[in-house]
């Protein structure tokens, strides 16, 4: 079995947005669209105040809310953990964005473009109108790792096979894997450092690891 | 580049230089012609410190490159009357009518000689971020060269957005033009406002993240929780401009609440000037036979020469010395006999006797118990006496290190951080050792490539310094350049750079309202401008504006229209990142913590065609040359190595005929050539192609050349510290100079030239400027001070909407950062329109209310208030920049000043104007 999971090291991160632009440009989302974002947190009362960031998106859950909610059954589930979204089945109804806890659903109804009503000549490209009127998310770049591991490449380890996030993260807080490798970098990043997930009492088993050991966020 | 298996895709290797930071190397992906993301250069994974990755400006290059709002062909000024609020008129031209334009102006100039008759260049130049756009034109560096001289004057922004006092003392103590921790071994870090996790590039975010996860401690010194400061141990809120308090109350800390064996004591003895003994006119005495510094023999109980073999030296203490002299300024030899002496160890730790802790709590608004504590966790992290191995060396091991940030470094007060902070390294020997505080790279001395080639012995046992001559006879009493750095900066030097780290302010200041004293400066004929935008980068915005609007020939190479190049005359389209050729240097040691274990050059090679008429930087200087008559001159300048190396080397020969212009294919290969040769020393040569397939080349870096240290050692010199008997001595040469001409608006500055710097009321020379501008200081009861975010870090993007849309994600972008408890108390709420106002205008904003920012204080990020550049004039975005006041009174003695306003803050209705971005 294989489970690809995401792990954010949440003491590495800097909030630089790198991963959010490297996410943007390599999946071609118009405007406003971010699959991968990382959110600035501020916790406390000055002087004694905490500002941590934290980068977001789907986090590809064992149990995903979203599919559940799919009247046109748009939404799966890869065996590999990945949750799809089957953009010829979408109706654009919107309900998997209410039901996930995550926010992590973005549609838009018309094509945007960076600098106006005209595209650029890599946006002119790189338009996906199969995208427009439908439900998108991150895929976790599940191309990427298909073509990758097509090749024998590992996701997580070999960049040509792993997120563009990941591939892009300057502070090495970003990091992929398969979970069920019990001896791979995933499995063994978590066995030693402590870790939560993102509203896990919503019982969605996300795919998504926070380290962090400074207490309540 | 590599073909990749999908059809049409190729992998460009390139580079990112768009901040000091870098550079950085990257991959493009071209699709069918269209360069469509940017990547990371995997391949060098294992040789660059940030794991070959770039950060988020690198990937704003594809929308950058594709941006409509391009100047796309050469363009020429219709209406001569230049202002805001004139409309240029810009009409499209051929490239060669714009340069047979260009190439007329400076043939006329020729004739009639590169100097007007105040003796000042009549071409200038003006470059933007720290010396980066050096890296995008090409061969022009030849050009300049080829013409002779040129006044680099104009700032945009120097002396004020960068770290200006540490690059002229950091490189006159350690050559440290800028100043880093040896982040892959510091244990403890003491941060004053250094903002590493925003402005220190990829390869600081990857240091420090490793460091984090392996236990440092770092302390966050300022007044708002930046990303640095979120990421740090912990954050203690300082007072803005009271950071030397701070720091001096560290060392009195360290000197009188703690054992001397808690100090590295051989380090301070044997390399430093700690036991120079101070005469009573406070300079060194000197043996009269010799003129070297007298130090006290504990062995003979006498006076000797520092140099004496065989002497053990006293670190402390108070002499009587029969027979000395001491040298004062013009070279005055004073007898001085019975003199009363004491170290200079001893007249440091006089003077720093009442920077007591509880004392700084006062001024700094940090507790005194605090102070403490960190002084002693600094000294608890030092190791002193630890040794550590690296690549088959024995070294010092002292992981402790202070860092600065730009506001502490910069203007009023910032000496004296330099001093303290590099006081505090030496006096746990954490000077240029593995773990302390290191210097990176030299831009006022020479080579550049290699700091450690810089040290030469000069005076009294310490490495030669090139200060401005302050001599009668020597002293530049009239300017040769428009900010005056030879005649009022001595510390600043005549070197390349020195122009440019000049008070680069004057220049602007001047051109409007001269000093009398002086020949009318007159405006420069022709000023270059390249990547640089001081229309909205500098202080008082629309007084720069005025300024640059009276310039009678601007020459701007342009990306899209901007504030500066508004005002210009001929606009000429470079081909930009993404599509131009540049070999360039990485590795080494540079900036702000580029430290590799490599060192070689990277290529920039056109990933796409550009695009409309813009032309590689180099095709359009040669062909300037060639109009210009200045062609040999320009390719024996290329030859020379203005293009990055000498063409010919020990062993090959590359040069380019100089009677002919030649392509840009084939001076780039020439240079790919040399370059590799020299490295190689002569096993490798490869050529233009083979830089377009691999990208870069790489040679061992010795990583114990990160510390220079080790080459003091080799060399028997001293660091000048902690006396500053040089820096007195200049100082009162250079008020005698300007005096002797009637010249006192600068008494001020003289004011810093101290041999031991010591408190004075930092901030409220800013509370004073508001008196001065006629206004109440009571009005202004807010600090207003500035910051960077990632995207936005060089300011050079603000045109770039994918910049915009991920800063977005952090909460202060746009905004004006203020208190939550102040912001309640004015009845701001988070969102709120908000005015923030100073003496000489008024900004606006959204108010970002946060818990982590100072009562006193608001933060404005980045420099926006554009009104040309396309889709950065729509973001309703606010700009210190537009109510700081361009200000002699708040300029230091090293020419700089600092991002710090005194202001008012209200809650306004939303602007009319105000768009939804």
């Amino acid at each position: 079995m294989t489970r690809y999971v995401m792990v954010a090291d949440l003491r590495r991160c800097v909030g630089c947005q790198t991963c959010t632009a490297a996410c943007k440009e390599g999946n071609g989302t118009p405007p406003g669209v971010q699959w991968r974002r990382v959110l600035d947190l501020e916790t406390g009362t000055y002087p004694n105040v905490n500002r941590v960031f934290v980068p977001v998106g789907c986090q590809h859950c064992a149990n995903p809310p979203c599919m559940e909610v799919c009247p046109s059954t748009a939404t799966g589930q890869r065996a590999d953990g990945i949750v799809t979204i089957d953009y010829e089945l979408c109706i654009g109804c919107s309900y998997c964005a209410m039901a996930c806890p995550y926010d992590a659903r973005s549609m838009v109804d018309h094509a945007e473009y960076a600098f106006g009503e005209q595209p650029t000549a890599v946006e002119a490209t790189r338009i996906g109108r199969e995208r427009i009127g439908v439900a998108t998310k991150c895929t976790f770049c599940a191309g990427r790792i298909d073509a990758g591991t097509a090749r024998g490449l590992v996701p997580g380890q070999d960049p040509e096979a792993t997120p563009l996030c990941v591939n892009s993260c300057i502070s090495g807080a970003l990091r992929f894997g398969d979970i069920e490798d019990k001896d791979g970098p995933i499995a063994t990043l978590l066995a030693e450092n402590q870790w939560f997930r993102m509203h896990e009492s919503e019982g969605t088993e996300p795919g998504f690891y926070y380290i962090w050991d400074k207490g309540a966020l | 580049m590599s073909a990749s298996a999908a059809k049409g895709v190729r992998e460009v290797p390139s580079f990112c230089y768009n901040c000091v930071a870098g550079p950085d190397l990257m991959t493009v992906r071209v699709e069918n012609g269209i360069a469509t993301r940017i990547e990371p250069c995997h391949q060098a994974e294992a040789i660059h410190p940030g794991l070959g990755r770039v950060c988020v400006k690198a990937f704003g290059l594809v929308q950058k490159t594709y941006n409509p709002h391009r100047v796309l062909t050469p363009m020429k000024r219709t209406n001569p009357r230049k202002g805001r609020n004139e409309d240029p008129g810009f009409v499209p031209i051929s490239w060669d009518e714009a340069l047979d334009a260009i190439a007329a102006k400076l043939n006329d100039i020729r004739a009639r000689g590169l100097l007007n008759d105040a003796g000042l260049p009549r071409v200038a130049a003006t470059f933007g971020h720290g010396g980066t756009p050096q890296s995008y034109m090409g061969t022009f560096p030849a050009f300049l060269s080829a013409w002779g001289m040129i006044d680099y004057s104009f700032g945009s922004g120097q002396g004020v957005k960068c770290v200006h006092s540490e690059h002229l003392y950091g490189e006159f103590w350690h050559r440290g033009f800028t100043v880093t921790s040896d982040t892959v071994r510091t244990r403890y870090l003491i941060s004053c406002g250094n903002n590493a996790e925003v402005s220190g590039g990829v390869c600081a975010v990857r240091r420090h993240a490793d460091a984090r996860i392996r236990g440092v401690k770092r302390v966050q010194i300022e007044p708002h929780l930046s990303p640095t400061g979120a990421c740090s141990a912990e954050w203690v809120p300082i007072k803005p401009k009271t950071d030397p308090a701070f720091l001096l109350a560290l060392i009195h800390a360290m000197l009188f609440e703690h054992p001397r064996s808690a100090l590295d004591l051989p380090f301070l003895r044997d390399r430093t000037a700690s036991p120079y003994l101070i005469g009573p006119d406070g300079y060194y005495l000197r043996d009269p036979a010799s003129g070297k510094p007298l130090v006290w023999d504990e062995i003979t109980d006498r006076p000797v020469p520092f140099d004496t073999a065989g002497a053990r030296l006293a670190l402390e203490g108070r002499f009587t010395v029969a027979d000395a002299v001491t040298r004062g300024p013009d070279d005055e030899i004073r007898p001085q006999r019975d003199a009363a002496a004491r170290t200079a160890f001893t007249a440091m730790a006089d003077a720093m006797a009442a920077h007591t802790p509880d004392w700084a709590a006062g001024i700094c608004d940090i507790p005194a118990g605090t102070i403490r504590r960190i002084a002693a966790e600094f000294l608890e992290n030092a190791c002193i006496g630890e040794t550590i191995e690296i690549d088959g060396e024995t070294l010092p091991f002292r992981p402790v290190a202070v860092t600065l940030g730009k506001t502490v470094n910069n203007g009023w007060g910032a000496y004296e951080c330099c001093w303290a902070r590099t006081m505090l390294a030496t006096l746990v020997g954490a000077l240029e050792v593995p773990g302390g505080t290191l210097g990176t790279t030299v831009r006022l001395n020479k080579p550049h490539d290699n700091r450690l080639k810089s040290v030469q012995p000069g005076e009294d046992g310490f490495m030669v310094a090139h200060f401005n001559a302050t001599s009668q006879k020597d002293w530049m009493a009239q300017p040769t350049g428009r900010n005056a750095h030879r005649t009022l900066v001595p510390i600043v030097g005549n070197s390349p750079w020195a122009q440019a780290l000049g008070p680069t302010h004057l220049a602007w200041m001047f051109a409007s309202d001269a000093p009398k004293e002086w020949p009318d400066p007159e405006l420069p004929e022709i000023w270059f401008a390249f990547r640089t935008n001081p229309a909205i980068s500098f202080w008082d915005t629309a007084r720069i504006g005025r300024a640059m609007a009276r310039m009678p020939f601007i020459v701007a190479f342009a990306y899209t229209f901007d504030e500066t190049n508004h005002m210009a005359d001929i606009l000429l389209p470079d081909a930009t990142d993404l599509e131009s050729t540049q070999l360039i240097r990485v590795g080494g040691t540079k900036f702000v913590e580029q430290h590799w274990a490599h060192q070689g050059v990277a290529l920039r090679a056109p990933a796409v065609e550009p695009l409309g008429e813009a032309r590689d930087f180099t095709w359009i200087t040669t062909e300037l040359c060639r109009r210009a008559g200045l062609l040999e001159r320009y390719n024996a300048a290329l030859n020379r190595g203005a293009a990055l190396v000498p063409l010919k080397g020990e062993g090959y020969d590359f040069s380019l005929a100089t009677d002919q212009a030649h392509s840009v294919e084939t001076i780039w290969n020439a240079v790919c050539q040399a370059a590799t040769a020299a490295l190689s020393e002569g096993k490798d040569v490869h050529d233009l192609d083979w830089f377009k397939q691999h990208g870069h080349y790489v040679v061992p870096f010795d990583r114990e050349d990160w510390f220079l240290t080790p080459t003091m050692v080799r060399q028997g010199l001293r660091y000048e510290l902690p006396y500053q008997e040089r820096l007195l001595r200049v100082g009162e040469e250079l008020g005698r100079r300007l005096h002797e001409h009637d010249i006192h608006w600068w008494d001020s500055q003289l004011s810093e030239y101290v041999a031991i710097p010591e408190w004075h009321d930092v901030p409220e020379r800013w509370v004073e400027s508001i008196r001065s501008m006629g206004a109440d200081p009571a009005d202004y009861p807010l600090w207003g001070i500035t910051t960077k975010v990632m995207p936005y870090t060089t300011g050079n993007n603000a045109g770039i909407p994918l910049m915009h849309e991920v800063s977005a994600n952090l909460r202060n972008h746009g905004a004006v950062v203020i208190n939550a408890t102040t912001a309640a108390g004015l009845g701001i709420a988070n969102g709120d329109w908000v005015e923030v106002r100073s003496p000489i205008g008024a900004t606006q904003g959204r108010a970002a209310v946060v818990q982590g920012c100072r009562p006193d204080t608001v933060v404005i990020p980045g420099q926006f208030d554009h009104w040309k550049t396309p889709f950065a004039k729509d973001l309703p975005f606010p700009s210190l920049n537009t109510v700081v006041p361009l200000s002699l009174a708040l300029t230091d003695a090293t020419g700089s000043g600092a991002d710090v306003v005194r202001v008012s803050v209200r809650r306004i209705a939303a602007p009319a104007q105000a768009g939804a971005a």
